[in-house]
């Protein structure tokens, strides 16, 4: 097994010529560049058609809108193989997935294929970032498989072992508007206000998972062996009722199902992951949590507690015993400023220090998707995470 | 009787033409001054929404640049603060950036004047402000300075009131600490009198001086485990409890105005009018509160703006149909 293997968590940014055409919006020339410029760089192959495609530059019919997608997987895949520098050996992750191009984002997707949603409007979530949320006006129920298009494309192009990320309910349920559920049980009588909204929550997320269940069982059957089950909202909801909810959430999504299942979880609230336990190790499934650390880091190098303050958390681990695998985040992705790559490395020896866990079983990632960095800083993000934990290999244990 | 009252007790949610706006001025597809007018149609629609459903003390909605989170106008405008880390905004779907203190905790007494949109406001009538309260702030401020949340706390406290003073010279009625951390309890057991008490002292420094009436409401949590005391300990006019979350029946009587969060702040379910009148009159018979003014159980940015704006007007029509109900003061009533 390699010691510090390297993954992705999800997401990478969409290119101007991704996304325009399915705005009714021209390419422009910098957009002919950047496909150009990328295409070259990550050797994409029938990159030459591509370009002519694009220099249609607006009125792509359906076909060519579809095409214009598969083009994005193959540069998102592109680019998690091809991340580092080239000291690094070999280059790129090795966990691929492609960027979930295919994808709206990770919340939009699944509810736009889920029955009983309706969406509402926009929502902030922080500065001016939004969400488009989406209601549940009555009892969800499975439409389609919105994955396995994207799964069956990714594993064709890439010999990289492929990790696909689902959302999980409770993330759908926490960013969703809880209509249809909360008035159901605004009418059970006799209930404190607390229990009466948690009630709702639950009966909302469990149906959620039967669902989700079903799409992933559907993944499995087409050769799928690694599953990311993606739950940014795991420390959402904080009430202990709450925190056993996640795990009951995950078990009831992966109930009979067999595969390699990992869990991300990203932004806790100030008091840290502390919440998730004990609650989060009743996921039997789950070999590996992968969480956000960079965010809170210094830029400083060292492996002292002062200089990683970030990544404390990662005791509790310890402390509870935890002896399978961690996904640590090691670069903060809501900002462009970039650790070194030392600086990296000491985030990753500090984990294995703090964790006391084997290098094997140490992943290494960014906090969490890239999709809200420009592409250039999205790569320089993924070399990071692979220059980084190349150093790491190369520190004697 | 008891007077009912209407009023927002957090930020509002903007509006699409203004968060459309928002992603275009970041994408440099239109300049600041097409970004201002879209907040400006923005916050004029929403002061005149608040009219029309009978608020007293209206609010600006707290929705331009200046408040991209409550902290952001003070870690931006404060000496000794600046904003760190982004973190999760208690049990929601949003985000703050952690306010720093690496220094001495000061006011210049502009921070806030320059958040606040006053040219909608009848100067007369004035405007009110929703504020962190100084536990919160203490709570989750990151301190790299003072070494202790006890500092911090009167060191907040110290600094707001300057922030207050200067804005009560210029239009300010009514200033309410928004106050999550009071009753947000993860785990641990509620907190003790002791720090309820010392969080009453530092409202009290925040508000010495300030010509405004004021509230104290706390959201996202039960505030049953500090009632009745939490009215007699918050120096407050009013103070509030988030419905949604909170078994108010151990409170009895009480002089104080009572902000009452009974509209969910958290889904576009609009809940029965006649329901939520007959708690509030239940509320009104049990306390004698002389006022009792009717809010979303926290801010409504939580929803789209056209849910947001259908929640403030049913707690207008909750208003409504309580109009002339309600109990007398009690004899109950505690002591200011």
């Amino acid at each position: 097994m390699k010691a510090f293997p390297t993954q992705e968590i999800g997401s990478l940014p969409k290119f101007g010529w991704r996304t325009k055409p399915f705005r009714q919006m021209a390419l422009s020339d910098e957009d002919l560049d950047a496909a150009r410029r990328w295409g070259d760089r990550l050797q994409i192959e029938g990159r030459d058609d591509f370009y002519r495609l694009l220099s249609k530059r607006y009125s792509f019919s359906d076909d060519e809108k579809k095409t214009i997608i598969d083009y994005s997987l193959l540069y998102a895949i592109g680019m998690c193989e091809r991340a580092g520098d080239g000291d690094a050996s070999p280059r790129g992750l090795d966990l691929v997935w492609s960027g979930e191009q295919a994808r709206t984002e990770m919340y939009e997707t699944p509810v736009t294929n889920i029955g009983g949603f309706e969406f509402v409007g926009r929502v902030r979530s922080f500065d001016n970032k939004y969400w488009r949320m989406a209601s549940v006006k009555a009892p969800p129920r499975y439409e389609k498989n919105y994955h396995l298009d994207e799964f069956l494309f990714t594993k064709k192009h890439t010999k990289r072992k492929v990790k696909v990320p689902v959302t999980d309910a409770i993330t759908i349920m926490a960013w969703s508007d809880n209509n249809y559920y909360t008035g159901k049980w605004a009418k059970k009588p006799g209930l404190a206000p607390a229990r009466r909204s948690f009630g709702a929550r639950r009966e909302f997320t469990l149906e959620l998972a039967k669902i989700i269940r079903r799409v992933i069982s559907e993944l499995i059957s087409k050769g799928v062996e690694e599953v990311q089950i993606d739950i940014p909202a795991a420390t959402q909801y904080q009430s202990e009722d709450d925190m056993k909810l996640v795990a009951e959430s995950f078990n009831e999504t992966t109930k009979g199902l067999s595969a390699t299942f990992s869990v991300h979880s990203c932004f806790p609230p100030s008091t840290g992951y502390g919440i998730l336990f004990p609650h989060i190790l009743e996921m039997k499934k789950c070999e590996r949590f992968s969480f956000e650390y960079g965010n809170r880091d210094s830029f400083s190098r060292g492996l002292d507690p002062e200089s990683r303050v970030g990544f404390e958390d990662l005791k509790l681990f310890k402390e509870y015993g935890y002896k399978k695998q961690l996904g640590v985040g090691v670069i903060h992705i809501h900002t462009d400023t970039l650790p070194s790559a030392e600086v990296v490395r000491d985030r990753v020896l500090y984990s294995e220090k703090v964790t006391g866990l084997p290098r094997e079983n140490l992943y290494v990632n960014p906090d969490c998707g890239l999709r809200t960095r420009r592409p250039e800083i999205a790569q320089k993000m993924l070399d990071l995470t692979v220059n980084g934990a190349e150093l790491a290999r190369r520190t004697p244990g | 009787m008891t007077q009912y009252g209407v009023t927002l007790t957090g930020l509002h949610a903007r509006s699409e033409k203004t968060i459309q706006a928002t992603q275009d001025w970041e994408r440099g597809r239109i300049d600041q001054e097409r970004l201002g007018k879209c907040f400006d149609e923005d916050v004029d629609s929403l002061v005149k929404l608040q009219h029309k459903v009978g608020v007293d003390f209206p609010t600006d909605g707290q929705l331009t640049l200046a408040w991209q989170d409550l902290f952001r106008p003070l870690s931006s405008g404060l000496s000794g603060l600046q904003p760190g880390p982004m973190v999760r905004w208690f049990n929601t779907n949003t985000f703050f950036f952690t306010p720093v203190v690496n220094g001495r905790i000061s006011s210049d007494g502009k921070a806030l004047s320059k958040a606040v949109e006053r040219k909608f406001f009848d100067p007369h009538a004035g405007f009110k402000i929703v504020l962190p309260d100084p536990l919160t702030f203490a709570q989750l401020a990151d301190d790299r300075h003072y070494g202790s949340k006890e500092k911090v706390l009167f060191a907040y406290s110290d600094a707001l009131n300057t922030e207050l003073r200067s804005l009560s010279s210029s239009g300010l009625k009514y200033v309410q600490f928004l106050a999550p951390s009071l009753v947000y309890r993860i785990k641990g057991k509620p907190l003790p009198r002791s720090t309820v008490e010392q969080l009453g002292e530092g409202v009290r420094a925040a508000l010495k001086g300030v010509q405004a009436r004021s509230g104290f409401y706390p959201c996202f949590g039960d505030a049953s485990p500090y009632l009745p005391y939490l009215f007699d300990v918050i120096p407050t006019d009013d103070v509030g409890m988030d419905l949604t979350q909170t078994d108010n029946s151990g409170l009895e009587g009480t002089s104080k105005g009572i902000i009452a969060g009974i509209v969910d702040s958290r889904t576009t379910y609009l809940e029965d009018v006649a329901a939520l009148a007959s708690r509030i009159e239940d509320l009104a018979e049990r306390t004698g509160a002389k006022t009792i003014t009717l809010g979303p159980s926290a801010d409504l940015r939580f929803v789209p703006r056209t849910s947001a704006d259908e929640k403030l007007s049913l707690l207008g029509q909750v208003k409504n149909k309580l109009k002339g109900k309600g109990a007398r003061p009690s004899k109950r009533s505690s002591k200011k």
